[in-house]
């Protein structure tokens, strides 16, 4: 096994187990992000548009370090996505033959330039303050593809296998039992289809990605011009071409002698093929490349600037989203519910790489990848759909996973502070409001006493009313409101607080909120607390019949009479 | 399983009636002394270890070989939806559990299955019941949660006033035997949560009798599919008010119930506990005269034969 294939089966390993890892119960301690602070393109953009210096993205910015020693050794040994591509060539195209000629820098020079066009298109819409971030950081796309699309088909196939095993049942009685939790995500297909085709375009070159388009490639490359140590070829080269058709990268030139070391992912591949021993990497000064490096031309670089600037000037001008700091007049729709600690709008879409580690964690499932919702800048952030499910009062996982602090990484107690909106009776899909009947099931699953029943003139039943100062906005009412179709009760954005500094708890003392569990033991309990059976404080005075005393019976009990 | 049990209460409860009536017409029934050597109805087992006032309990009704067989599997119901420690008493006590999971395995159960629907996280649930730690010496026992619907299957509910099929856990329709082990405790929408309120723990749509169907209702008809070979109480402390998950007032009373009619063991615990700080009759829980009306066991205790015991 090659050096390489170890590693980069290694460091997939751990990325895949860091992934797994963001999740509730959090592993404290564990930087479950660590991959996604490493991708250059992502901590570089994020630190322009958020126009602030994050010391969590320093990984990033040691491995542009590397890169100027070393070369785009990230690429070829650790980055996930290089990892992917790599296994699906090999998979689809396992008997590739090219010639020499054919696999040589020039002759697949063609689109080369296309990565650095998306950079500087990156570079200059975050420095105009839009992220655009997701659409080209590899860890993003690749985390957000292993977060959304395949760990929860795995969960699927791991619950189907069980079920399948059934016939074991009489050996190993217990398998049966083994339960897998099952995910579902918004929009996973828009972002199985983005990921598959990036893994297509093997098919015309290997590492189709990492050579045209990645701008994380492109940021390595840039630096990556002269690196310390490099692809050096003795004299004794017979110029067989070996190393052309061995080169992933399609790094070496026509002349074997020259390398493109911008596109060099010294994997050494070349080293290896070559059959007088030519090749070494180190830094002898010996033959240098010919001055062949991609050269975007200058029409190409004000394109590219043009539309980075025109990306960001159409999202700016676009109906949702108002630039930072400034107070337009923007549509935000009613239940775009940002998860708790969240940043100010602004700012947090300027942060958000759209990874999906968030929603990978979330507890309940209730965070989802958004398409268009926000706008076109807002595709794949995450929202609570609480008519899926609600907040766990009891997780803050996805403000500890996140790589940019888009949601803050928030105390438990602060975050169950986090006003994220809140909750509104629709009273003509109310089963009391509308239909007389009793139903109790908001006030019996909201966690904060938010919901009270009181007797309304021309029903026999008490209805429902929601206070605002009680209400989170966390969403199980909601989610466990028995109208199907739309819920009775909806939670709103309105009263949402998003603090980019500062303590929810002083902010909601500020504000007249009263956010107490009805359970002290609120800190203990699990986040899956939405038992629909779960007892509210006082009931209602219509609830049970009186017994002969006249005092009002608690549920399931009768007067005592024979 | 069940059909089988349906058979023998039928002829059980039968041949009480018969006795009942004899008995009273020949004035024998009177002193409860002259069925002294008879089984016990109920037993109420008072003490202060728990695992000890299990243990008599049930060996007041014969033993728990009157119950298992030699090469059976057993299937029992605790109450451990909860992520709670056992001072709260939202879940079965572990060593009540624990106690009755070692008596199966005495009398040479081959597999003994401790299983309940989780509302909780699931691993919380486990390890803060204490129940899986508790039972994790008893040979061939394995503590087990439930959410997943492919473990259920659905089975008729016949002469179901509200119910016409219920999800029922598969593994108790393989089962031989089937013990609940509920803690006394109070339930939101039920009144009470005993054994057959219990029995909701191994069924899958749960949700609609809560939804769809009186609650009241539905519980008498899951009881008469899911009736429990044996019915073990936990009263050492009950859930007095806030159950079904608490936190609410935790009362001490010191007892474990044994019976194998699960109406008389609730309707006992009702009589013996204070609920919502006052006192309730039987036949004042609404499932539990729903089930003696429609014959699926006895709520009056003053014509049972209940036993004390001390450990």
């Amino acid at each position: 096994m090659r050096f390489q294939r170890v590693a980069q089966g290694i460091s997939f390993g751990i990325f895949a187990a860091l992934l797994v890892l963001a999740a509730y119960p959090f592993a404290e301690g564990v930087q479950v992000d660590f991959f996604l602070r490493m991708d250059p393109v992502l901590g570089v953009a994020t630190l322009i548009a958020a126009k602030v210096f994050l010391f969590f993205l320093i990984p990033a910015l040691v491995v542009l370090s590397i890169t100027v020693v070393a070369g785009r050794l990230f690429c070829g040994f650790v980055c996930p996505m290089g990892t992917t591509i790599d296994l699906m060539d090999s998979c689809l195209r396992p008997n590739r033959k090219a010639t020499a000629r054919e696999s040589s820098y020039e002759a697949t020079s063609r689109f080369r330039g296309w990565k650095y066009l998306l950079l500087i298109s990156i570079l200059v819409a975050a420095v105009a303050g839009t992220s655009l971030v997701h659409l080209g950081s590899p860890l993003s796309l690749v985390t957000r593809f292993f977060g959304l699309v395949v760990h929860p088909i795995l969960l699927l196939v791991a619950d189907q296998g069980i079920h399948w095993s059934a016939p074991l049942a009489t050996v190993y009685p217990d398998l049966q039992y083994i339960q897998f939790p099952r995910k579902v995500f918004a929009t996973n297909a828009f972002v199985a289809l983005i990921f598959v085709a990036i893994g297509l375009l093997v098919y015309v070159h290997p590492r189709f990605w990492c050579r045209n388009l990645c701008p994380a490639g492109a940021l390595m490359g840039f630096l990556a011009r002269k690196p310390l140590f490099r692809r050096t070829v003795s004299e004794s080269c017979t110029c067989c071409g070996q190393c052309s058709r061995a080169c992933p990268m399609g790094a070496i030139s026509e002349n074997p002698l020259h390398t493109v070391f911008s596109e060099c992912i010294m994997c050494e591949r070349c080293r290896e093929v070559c059959p007088v021993g030519a090749v070494g990497f180190w830094t002898a000064p010996s033959l240098e490349g010919a001055n062949i490096e991609p050269d975007p031309t200058r029409r190409g670089l004000l394109f590219s600037a043009a539309s980075g600037l025109l990306a960001a000037g159409l999202f700016r001008t676009s109906i949702h989203q108002p630039s930072v700091g400034s107070a337009d007049t923007v549509l935000v729709a009613g239940d775009l519910i940002r998860p708790p600690g969240a940043l100010p709008e602004p700012e947090f879409l300027s942060r958000c790489v759209r990874c999906g580690e968030c929603m990978k964690a979330c507890a309940t499932n209730t965070l989802q990848p958004i398409w268009l919702k926000a706008g076109l800048e807002g595709i794949f952030s995450p929202v609570l759909v609480t008519r899926l499910a609600g907040c766990a009062i009891t997780c803050n996982v996805c403000g500890k996973v996140c790589p940019t602090g888009a949601i803050r990484d928030l105390p438990l107690i602060e975050k169950q502070h986090a006003k994220v909106g809140t909750a509104w009776i629709n009273r003509s899909n109310c089963l009391v409001w509308e239909q007389d009947r009793k139903c109790l099931v908001c006030d019996e699953v909201c966690l904060y006493n938010a919901v009270s029943f009181k007797p309304v003139p021309g029903l026999k039943n008490a209805a429902p009313f929601v206070e605002e100062n009680r209400c989170t906005g966390c969403g199980w009412c909601e989610s466990k409101c028995p109208v199907q179709g739309e819920s009775a009760i909806k939670v709103n954005i309105l009263g949402e607080v998003r603090l980019a500094t500062g303590s929810y708890v002083e902010k909601a003392k500020e504000y007249g909120f009263v956010f107490k569990s009805r359970d002290n033991s609120g800190d203990k309990l699990a986040p899956e607390t939405f038992d629909p059976l779960r007892k509210s404080g006082a009931q209602p005075p219509s609830l049970g019949p009186e017994d002969e005393a006249g005092v009002v019976l608690p549920p399931g009990f009768l007067p005592n009479k024979q | 399983m069940t059909s089988k049990t349906d058979r023998r209460e039928f002829l059980r409860s039968g041949l009480l009636t018969a006795a009942t009536m004899v008995g009273a017409t020949t004035g024998l029934l009177a002193p409860r002394s002259t069925m002294a050597q008879k089984t016990p109805d109920v037993v109420v087992s008072h003490g202060t270890d728990p695992a000890k006032m299990t243990r008599s309990a049930v060996e007041a009704l014969g033993g728990m070989k009157q119950f298992v067989k030699p090469g059976q599997k057993v299937v029992i119901k605790p109450n451990m939806s909860f992520a709670s420690g056992p001072e709260r008493g939202a879940n079965t006590h572990p060593a009540v559990v624990r106690e009755v999971a070692a008596m199966c395995a005495e009398a040479g159960a081959s597999r003994i299955s401790v299983v309940d629907y989780v509302l909780n996280d699931p691993s919380a649930c486990m390890s803060l019941s204490k129940i899986p730690e508790f039972c994790q010496d008893v040979p061939n026992t394995m503590v087990n949660h439930v959410k997943a619907r492919r473990l259920f299957q659905e089975v008729p509910v016949k002469n179901g006033k509200e119910l016409k099929s219920l999800e029922v856990l598969k593994e108790v329709l393989e089962s031989d035997v089937l013990i609940a082990v509920p803690v006394g405790k109070s339930h939101s929408s039920a009144g009470i949560s005993l054994s057959m309120k219990g029995m909701m723990g191994l069924i899958h749509n749960r949700v609609s009798f809560h939804s769809r169907y009186d609650l009241h209702t539905a519980i008498v008809d899951m009881a008469s599919v899911l009736k429990p070979n044996l019915v073990v109480i936990d009263g050492t402390r009950i859930l007095s008010s806030g159950g079904p998950s608490g936190p609410g007032k935790v009362i001490p009373l010191n007892l474990v119930i044994a019976s194998t009619d699960m109406v008389a063991a609730d309707a006992q615990m009702v009589a013996l506990g204070t609920w919502y700080d006052r006192k309730f009759t039987p036949s004042q829980v609404r499932h539990i005269r729903g089930a003696a009306e429609r014959g699926l066991g006895r709520m009056d205790l003053d014509n049972l034969l209940i036993v004390d015991v001390k450990s």
